[in-house]
């Protein structure tokens, strides 16, 4: 049968990599969603008639039925905070300095949820089903980034 | 053949360009709502999603077959991604073939996706891993290179004149100055100009190769059950065929594609092609290099081995001529996004035996058209052969299941076929979408919301049992190959297992430092096409008393001096310099020079 190694010191190990990057550009709906982001600083959507459903960010076609979309919906700022969680490690398994919160938010009047970070929290804990509010970086900040948005915090009142 | 009859009744494509401003998604709903559209059905007349598309590492996007299945009509459906390199665009027709014909579907939405452009500095990168990680990086390899040691191989083989084959690119060109899909398309260019274009790895000149191209392509498919709801003109999938080389390029046949071959009378036959030449009226051969589509035209028994140049030079692969051959335009001249390039081949066959190919169509009433494409580690052949007339020797109805629900279904579907199928819908809509908007350098500089990103990831490859005996061997200055008593064949580079008799090898020897130049070609550029100061000359060449053979580089010689045939031997590094690596081996000289 087949040779077997028993001196581990003889088994080589050859290193290498796959020396490419990518330049990532966000499409006709993400320039969209981008641009108003950064300009007007709202969060667009797109509304599917037929589906009664609006997605966000805002898409250029409807995945349920294939109906070509317009970024036409503005949504938020508020919303509701439909789960999170706390990260206390980093990608390598090292603790953080500082927890992060990361949460899944419903803006108002949207069917879908962003992903983003939970900030500026209070006293009271978080709850699934809370009011939150988006948080965005001040006018001359933006980059048109989804880091345009800091996070959601908890609602005022 | 027991099973369904499938036919194509919908296509649809964007254009190809260099760069496009949507999205991998958004590129892949532009061509399948095109493909629906060009039918008149709906998402909800789908019963399953098929996407092809090539690796991971274009996009940038793990998991890519996910990522995309949005824009391919996949929510809620049944659905699978095939990737079988290069020949993704025609495996993907395949495979939605056999969910159809399987008789699980009565319509399958097959789509391909390719947008190359995100990958920096340039695709080339996603594709160098595909070389051995031990025995073929090290050397840094170009991807140019394994084309280019094919087509000297290929030339050499039979003396072909270089000026046959860029007639090729060509006449693809040509073609593609009547898609208005092409990124490529130049009526007035010339074999001269093929001839005057840079070299970028001898024999491969720039115009000999198809460009990088984002864009996506979408075919709709009908069981026999449903096709004559959706059209009067269901163009017949008459057969299939797929086939794999070995898995060691540098001991493959590089003048003849067997594979292909093999993959076209798997095809042939179950399409009851008995004459392939007379009942062949339209070819959409893989032509990524000029050459290779004359190599892939012999592989599919369309000509005699080495007389497609011939065929090419004369004409005869015209549009006009006896075999018109890529009247698309082909990757060459239409571009080469590539899984949608290959898929675009079986579109254009469905548009040609259609006779809707308008400015590109071929002459008279073509009956029966062939399509292939080639991928992994130039190895893979996938061959569809379609036709107007339904294929004989099938029938039966296989037991149903995994259908989607019925009532989602437009109402066209559900009602019996019309008896006159002139009451059909006349199609209006055009194929082309919308998309594929060209995005201009500038532009994507400063895309708005644009993201850079490098994967961070760095991997440590076990050389395995074979392969480490075999770097300790170059260390002591010795080449340690494998033997199989089986098939008799000594082979290089060694490996434990006999791909061919699938069973143990049965014990290493020591063989000769010396070799043939197998091929070989003059590189004048890095893997992300950076010129280089001094061409590199990199060489397949047969170690003597093996049957098998290795990339390498040759040395102290003029590339002038180089030919096929040289024979060579391994200069080696000093002994204390050696570390285990194909490195050992400094590089090939010519034999008995001082």
């Amino acid at each position: 049968m087949l040779d077997k190694l028993t001196d581990p010191a003889l088994v080589r190990r050859w290193g290498g990599e796959i020396p490419v990057r990518h330049r990532y550009t966000p499409g006709l709906a993400g320039e969209a969603f981008f641009t108003a982001l950064r300009d007007r600083g709202v969060l667009l959507g797109s509304r599917c008639e037929a589906c009664e459903y609006i997605y966000v960010p805002c898409r250029l076609f409807c995945e349920r039925c294939f109906a070509e979309l317009t970024a036409d919906t503005e949504v938020g700022p508020g919303g509701t905070l439909e789960s999170f969680a706390i990260g206390y490690v980093d990608v390598e398994g090292e603790p953080l300095d500082e927890p992060v919160t990361v949460g899944l938010v419903m803006p108002d009047g949207a069917d879908a949820v962003l992903f983003h970070f939970i900030v500026e929290q209070g006293e009271e804990p978080l709850e699934i089903g809370m009011r939150v509010e988006v948080v965005l970086r001040p006018p001359g900040e933006r980059t048109a980034s989804i880091l345009d948005i800091v996070g959601f915090q908890p609602a005022a009142g | 053949m027991t099973g369904k009859r499938v036919a194509v009744v919908g296509a649809g494509m964007t254009r190809f360009v260099r760069r496009a401003q949507e999205t991998g998604k958004e590129l892949a709903w532009e061509a399948a709502r095109a493909a629906l559209d060009s039918c008149e059905l709906t998402l909800g007349d789908v019963d399953a999603v098929c996407l092809g598309t090539a690796p991971d590492a274009f996009d940038g996007v793990h998991m890519k077959g996910e990522y995309l299945s949005d824009g391919c009509g996949a929510l809620g459906k049944p659905f699978i991604r095939t990737y079988v390199g290069g020949g993704s665009g025609v495996f993907v027709g395949i495979q939605g073939w056999y969910s159809v014909a399987s008789g699980m579907f009565d319509v399958a939405l097959v789509v391909a996706e390719e947008k190359m452009s995100s990958c920096q500095p340039h695709p080339q990168g996603a594709f160098l891993t595909i070389f051995d990680n031990v025995l073929e990086r090290p050397l840094e390899p170009n991807l140019l290179w394994i084309f280019a040691l094919e087509m000297n191989r290929y030339m050499h083989a039979y003396g072909l004149d270089k000026r046959d084959i860029a007639a090729v690119a060509v006449k693809n060109k040509r073609n593609a100055a009547d898609h208005p899909a092409a990124l490529l398309g130049q009526a007035d260019i010339t074999v001269e100009d093929v001839l005057a274009s840079e070299t970028l790895a001898w024999p491969v000149q720039r115009l000999d190769v198809s460009p990088i191209s984002d864009g996506a392509v979408a075919v709709v498919l009908a069981s026999e059950d449903v096709a004559a709801k959706i059209t009067d003109q269901p163009v017949w999938i008459q057969g299939v065929g797929w086939n794999l080389d070995t898995a060691y390029w540098t001991n493959r046949d590089l003048v003849y594609p067997e594979y292909v071959e093999n993959a076209a009378r798997m095809a042939y036959a179950m399409a009851g092609v008995t004459e392939p030449r007379k009942q062949i009226h339209v070819a959409e051969p893989y032509d990524p290099f000029d050459y290779k589509e004359l190599h892939h035209l012999e592989g599919l028994q369309l000509f005699d081995r080495g007389k497609a140049p011939e065929a090419s030079r004369d004409g005869v692969l015209n549009r006009d001529g006896d075999l018109p051959s890529c009247p698309s335009g082909g990757l060459l001249g239409v571009g080469n996004p590539i899984a949608a390039a290959g898929l675009m081949k079986i579109a254009e066959l469905f548009w040609q035996l259609r006779g809707e190919a308008g400015a590109r169509q071929v002459p008279g009433t073509p009956e029966r058209g062939v399509a292939q494409a080639w991928g992994d580690l130039m190895q893979v052949g996938t061959v569809v052969v379609m036709g107007t007339e339904p294929p004989d020797g099938v029938g039966g109805a296989p037991p149903r299941g995994g259908r989607s629900a019925p009532s989602a279904r437009s109402a066209r579907l559900r009602a019996p076929a019309p008896a006159d199928p002139a009451s059909l819908p006349v199609i209006q809509t055009p194929p082309l979408a919308a998309g594929g908007r060209p995005l201009s350098e500038a532009g994507f500089r400063s895309a708005v919301g644009a993201v850079e990103h490098a994967v961070d990831a760095r991997y440590a490859w076990d050389t395995g049992v074979a392969i480490s005996t075999y770097l300790r061997g170059l260390q002591s200055g010795r080449i340690l190959a494998r033997e199989c008593d089986e098939c008799e064949r000594v082979l290089v580079p060694p490996r434990m297992f006999c791909e061919r008799c699938f069973r143990p090898t049965d014990r290493w020897t020591d063989v000769s430092q010396t070799g043939t130049v197998q091929t070989f070609s003059i590189c004048h550029v890095s893997w992300d096409m950076h010129p280089l100061d001094m061409p590199e000359l990199p060489a397949v060449i047969a170690i003597d008393g093996t049957d098998g053979g290795l990339l390498h580089k040759l040395g102290r010689i003029s590339p002038d001096d180089v030919e096929v045939g040289l024979a060579v031997e391994a200069v080696w590094k000093p002994g204390a310099e050696r570390t285990g690596s194909i490195l050992d081996i400094a590089y090939f000289r010519p034999r008995g020079e001082p």
